[in-house]
């Protein structure tokens, strides 16, 4: 009898993730010394010694081929593995299961399963690998430094309470070509009010000295940044992930809502600490502010983030952990900042309002496409709706990102400006380009277009509105230079 | 747990491991290749070695004695493999699956093919007649091809091995010979002799299933040198002009290849494909190992398994490359990197329009048979089994 059930696809998930350092076992008998962290923990300790075993012997074998670059991934059948070596001998090991379809049984025959190897890209889930060795060393420095000051015992407990939480936040199935990017959305301003919130910055700076570095944003998007382009990249991914989705806006919020009496009793400003004190009116109130490592290559700085808020303005103030802040200082950036930062994001408001008037109403974007230039790390796509860390909603078919996929790996492998047209089997078509350290994808749904007609398009794209909001704005701040997006 | 036919690592190298029976195979490639295409590859060895063995043998040896060590029965013809290996990278049969045929005239090819046609003997299977690898004629035994159709990879396998041995060179050869994808465990018994020696460029190959017919055979070749020498085939072979790139009239196109497949599956043909010379800039071997590549590297792309696409443009600084699949056929072709996009788009226009004028010359559209099965045992479609033991000797 013909089952009616349907096919039931899975997407890809993470099976288990794993650290260790082959220096900490070397000797027969002591391999579980190698094992620093390992999810699932369940999984009984021969396997995970097997699988650890496993993950050596092939980057061992693999040495013998190429000494100096290590082996990246490991394809079965089943599942994919991930390798990266991010401090001399510690590895990291991820294995993400292949996504599949499983058919029902028919006709007595029991259900098969497909596996779908090719679905997954080596270059996007490699990149969510590295974003998580540095996640962790922006939130508890490097593996090495840990593993100095409190020996092996130190370096277990941070992997456990950092990855145990940051593994949930993982959704593999929506990992996609700008997760190989990670890059930066910059928020379209114009010069005057980009000197505005430059000169609010260094007045802050002057008068709060304990500041070291600072970043400004507006709207989940990135204005200014004292820091380096790695370090400011993770924050900004944990910023708009993790910090903004927690915090939404009191003043939005409605007349009964809890979030409410916060604001109460301050009028004189909108602004308040979204780390750190959540109510300063409360004297007997702990507050804690995270600590954060930058510059982990030369200068290894740990420092205290100060996340400020008024309405769709957020500021980073970073000041040296080793500084105790008190809640008079607190106060005294909450009576300095709040004020100014909320006139100030009030006045990018209507500036943005005003600009958008004149460039016309936004509605739905003529062309998709996704931007991304490696210099800065600006990206911009109008194909992702909204991108947080559980949920990725485009409005093209995943295949065809799959597609965008393939071709930025073709980019990848040469250093040299490069032209990719590509017509699906669906018809629609979709065009990379890559020009001096800057690569576009744009995706058409012209059916009956040939290359010639696909080409004209691309190349009304480049020279219309879309692209010149792209050039007005992206002020790149990074070390105090200032380049202009084409 | 791992499916371990299909472990791969991956890091600039790419490492592929594939299990056939007792055997394992393992390829580490610097190549654009897919891990697919390289798999293909192994599959080819594997296949290679079969040829020489059967995998019958293979199978019973191992399960006889689990440590033998293979290289004794392989001894001499490790420069088969590496044969292999090299024409992989540089002849494009492999990745299209198809074979080439030597432009010609269609009434000289007839002609040639009714020479093979009556040149036959009792279990005479296949007649096979090559210039410089290149298809010249092939004619089939018909109840073979109700059976079973001849795949391009039995025969690019067979050529193989038979250009790789200088052996082959000297006057009659008699050997036998499996055609792994046709039947892997059994052998056919094959009559090898060049008709234009010392030159050595016209082969003759001609598959039996009766390992004593070795005479037979040899007069059935005596008969077609007779009737290749009437009618003066040699001369017309080897004054043929082979592609050229230039002939299709697009200054800009270096290279293509191009495969129809809107062939209707009764002509019962093995798929062709043609492609000009390699001329500059890829005449050395080095460069048309580069060529080749980036044709895996495209073919991979249109042909993906989970994403499979109609139409790849790339244009880099050293090339430009259009890779286009269509249900009547499939092409590649290779640019210099100044061309425009209409100039490229219009060369597929003039491309088809050349190959639909040449396309008598260029393939073989439905190769002749002969019948060598004797008139009793035609009515075996009952008992195929049994009647596979009889055609068909196993060792």
């Amino acid at each position: 009898m013909a089952s009616g059930m349907q096919e039931k696809q899975y997407t890809p998930s993470l099976l288990s993730f794993f650290i260790y350092n082959p220096k900490f076992g070397p000797r027969e008998g002591e391999e579980e010394k190698k094992i620093l962290f390992y999810h699932p923990s369940e999984v009984e300790k021969n396997e995970k010694i097997r699988n650890v075993g496993l993950c050596e012997a092939i980057v061992q074998f693999t040495r013998t081929f190429c000494p100096t670059k290590p082996a990246k991934s490991l394809h079965t059948q089943k599942n994919r593995q991930f390798f990266h070596e991010p401090e001399e001998n510690f590895w990291m090991v991820m294995v993400v299961r292949n996504p599949m379809i499983e058919k029902p049984s028919k006709d007595g025959k029991p259900a098969t399963i497909e596996y779908q190897e090719e679905e997954i890209l080596d270059s996007v889930y490699g990149a969510v690998l590295r974003q998580c060795y540095s996640m962790y060393k922006l939130f508890n420095g490097t593996f090495s430094r840990a593993f100095e000051a409190g020996g092996v015992e130190l370096l277990r407990q941070k992997l456990e309470k950092f990855f145990y939480r940051y593994l949930q936040t993982l959704h593999l199935q929506s990992c996609d070509l700008l997760d190989v990017f990670g890059g930066i959305s910059f928020f379209p301003l114009d010069k005057m009010t980009y000197l505005k919130i430059q000169s609010f910055v260094n007045r802050v700076e002057e008068s709060l000295s304990l500041v070291k570095y600072t970043a400004f944003l507006y709207n989940d998007q990135l204005i200014w940044s004292g820091l380096e382009q790695d370090d400011m990249r993770i924050l900004y991914k944990y910023l708009t992930t993790s910090l903004f989705p927690r915090h939404t806006e009191p003043e939005l919020a409605g007349r009964d809502s809890p979030l409410r009496p916060e604001v109460a009793g301050n009028l004189l400003h909108y602004g308040r600490f979204l780390t750190g004190p959540a109510n300063l009116k409360d004297p007997e109130a702990k507050f804690r502010f995270p600590r954060i490592f930058v510059n982990t290559e030369d200068s290894y700085e740990e420092l205290h983030l100060i996340v400020y808020k008024a309405m769709s303005a957020a500021v980073c103030f970073m000041i040296n952990a080793s500084v105790e802040l008190t809640r008079e200082f607190c106060e005294q950036l909450d009576a300095l900042v709040g004020p100014q930062l909320t006139l100030l994001a009030s006045d990018i408001c209507e500036q943005y309002n005003i600009n958008r008037r004149i460039s016309g109403p936004e509605k739905e974007p003529q062309f998709k496409f996704i931007y991304f230039n490696h210099m800065n790390l600006a990206e911009k796509s109008t194909i992702h709706m909204r991108k947080t860390a559980s949920v990725s909603l485009t409005s093209v078919h995943p295949d065809l990102m799959k597609i965008l996929g393939d071709i930025n790996c073709d980019f990848a492998r040469v250093d040299e400006d490069e032209e990719i047209i590509v017509k699906a089997m669906t018809d629609y078509w979709v065009v990379g380009k890559k020009s001096d350290q800057r690569e576009l994808y744009v995706i058409l749904n012209q059916k009956n277009a040939n290359l010639i007609e696909v080409n004209e398009e691309v190349k009304r794209l480049c020279a219309t509105q879309d692209m010149t909001t792209l050039k007005t704005v992206s002020c790149s701040c990074f070390n105090d230079s200032i380049s202009v997006m084409q | 747990t791992a499916s371990r036919e299909q472990l791969r690592v991956r890091y600039g190298h790419i490492i592929v491991f594939l299990q056939k029976g007792p055997l394992v195979l393992v390829s580490a490639s610097k190549s654009h290749q897919s891990e697919l295409q390289l798999r293909s590859e192994l599959l080819h060895v594997y296949h290679q070695i079969v040829s020489m063995l059967t995998q019958a043998s293979i199978n019973r040896i191992f399960q006889c004695r689990k440590n033998y060590d293979l290289r004794r029965l392989l001894f001499g013809s490790e420069r088969v493999l590496d044969a292999l290996l090299d024409v992989m990278e540089t002849e494009a049969g492999f990745l299209l699956s198809a074979v080439q045929c030597l432009p010609l005239a269609p009434s000289t090819r007839d002609t040639i093919s009714q020479i093979l046609q009556k040149a036959i003997t009792p279990n005479l299977v296949l007649s096979i007649l090559l210039y410089n690898g290149q298809l010249v004629s092939i004619v089939q035994e018909k109840m073979v091809i109700e059976d079973a159709r001849l795949k391009s990879t039995d025969l690019h396998l067979l050529l193989n091995l038979i250009r790789a041995s200088s052996a082959f060179q000297t006057g009659e050869i008699w050997t036998p010979i499996c055609l792994p994808c046709f039947n892997p465990d059994c052998y056919f018994y094959t009559y090898v002799a060049y008709l234009d020696p010392p030159d050595c460029t016209i082969c003759l190959v001609l598959l039996s299933t009766d390992k004593d017919a070795f005479y037979a055979v040899a007069e059935c070749k005596r008969k077609i040198e007779e009737g290749v020498r009437t009618h003066n085939a040699l001369q017309c072979i080897s004054k043929v002009q082979l592609c050229q790139v230039c002939h299709v009239g697009v200054a800009e196109l270096r290279h293509f290849l191009f495969k129809p497949l809107d062939v209707p599956d009764h002509h019962s043909q093995l798929p062709q494909f043609t492609s000009p010379e390699v001329e500059a800039p890829y005449s050395t071997e080095e460069k048309r190992i580069y060529l080749m590549d980036l044709y895996w590297h495209l073919h991979s792309r249109i042909h993906s398994t989970l994403r499979p696409i109609k139409l790849l443009y790339h244009a880099t600084q050293r090339e430009t490359l259009l890779a286009l699949v269509t249900g009547k056929f499939e092409m590649y072709a290779c640019f210099s990197p100044l061309v425009t996009k209409s100039t490229a788009i219009g060369a597929v226009t003039k491309l088809l329009r050349w190959i639909k004028k040449e396309e008598d010359c260029l393939f073989i559209r439905s190769p002749p048979k002969y019948s060598t099965t004797p008139p009793e045992a035609r009515g075996f479609s009952n008992s195929r089994v049994q009647t596979n033991k009889t055609l068909f000797g196993t060792i």
